[in-house]
């Protein structure tokens, strides 16, 4: 069984799912549902559609190096079955994938580390724009809201 | 889903459907990306005569894909937008399946090293 990922959103198509397109020069490309084909169709660039795998590891969303990456590969040379072999490897493919995960879990963790300092910054910032706006005596009596309270009550004069 | 909500969808647009038949298939990005090589130039050097293509064949765009009338109706074509947009499109390199694949965190296939595969031919005779 030969699981081929989806040209389009590099998702894993299944057999008996999805369709093929094969071009007149014979090269195939595989879908995984009639979304991808469609998107196909429509000569989108997948680096550029946002919800594709290939734009997540273009745009940086997602780890793209990492040597965890390296044991997932299509193997070509049959390998006599053996027993002990396939043990080991399916318990070396679960910690493998523990440690994946774990590492993309800290890549998240980066990628986001500076958003809540940056969101605060922001609000601080809009707060400071419309502190007029804010209806509390304390606020209210401060020498640079008053200004700005002046100088809308001219331009309301003016305006009438 | 009611009567209007289905006339919405752009089901029926009958242009949009035959523009999208593999009848009307144009070329895509990445094979003009080949012919636009330098070791593909020859290939679009001396046409051959076609008498079913627009100029019978003569006056083609290569990163276009597209035959023209004449010579002067080419050249203005390649001084418009639509051109250089594609021009320009074409710089960076066609996504593939490799692409893909990579995405997926699929790596290249290993396949079996020549150099051995001799090796053992010889060690059998």
């Amino acid at each position: 069984m030969r699981l081929e990922k989806c040209y389009f959103c590099s998702s894993t198509c299944y057999p008996g799912h999805g369709t093929m397109f094969v071009r007149n020069d014979s090269k195939t490309f595989r879908f995984c549902r009639s979304k991808c084909h469609k998107n196909f169709k429509m000569k989108r660039n997948p680096r550029k559609v946002r919800w594709t795998k290939a734009f997540r590891k273009a745009a940086g969303k997602e780890m793209t190096i990492d040597s965890t990456f390296q044991f997932e590969k299509r193997r070509n040379i049959p390998v006599r079955y053996d027993r002990d072999l396939m043990a080991t490897t399916i318990k070396a493919l679960k910690r493998s994938q523990e440690i994946k995960a774990k590492r993309e879990r800290v890549f998240y963790k980066n990628r986001m580390s500076g958003n809540k300092l940056r969101q605060k910054t922001e609000n601080q910032a809009l707060v400071q724009k419309h502190i007029h706006m804010v209806d509390t005596p304390a606020i209210k009596n401060l020498p640079q809201v008053q200004k700005v309270a002046a100088k809308n009550k001219l331009m309301d004069v003016d305006m009438s | 889903m009611g009567r209007l909500r289905r006339s919405r969808v752009h089901k029926g647009i009958r242009d949009i459907q035959r523009k999208y038949r593999t009848k009307r298939y144009m070329r895509d990005i990445d094979q003009i990306h080949g012919d636009i090589q330098p070791e593909n130039a020859h290939k679009f050097e001396k046409p051959e005569l076609d008498p079913e293509l627009p100029g019978q064949g003569q006056f083609y765009c290569i990163p276009c894909a597209k035959h023209y009338i004449n010579k002067e109706s080419l050249e203005e074509h390649q001084k418009g937008k639509i051109h250089k947009k594609r021009v320009k499109l074409l710089k960076d390199a066609p996504y593939s399946q490799a692409e893909a694949d990579a995405a997926a965190g699929l790596q290249k296939a290993d396949t079996k090293p020549k150099k051995k595969e001799v090796a053992m031919d010889t060690a059998e005779a």
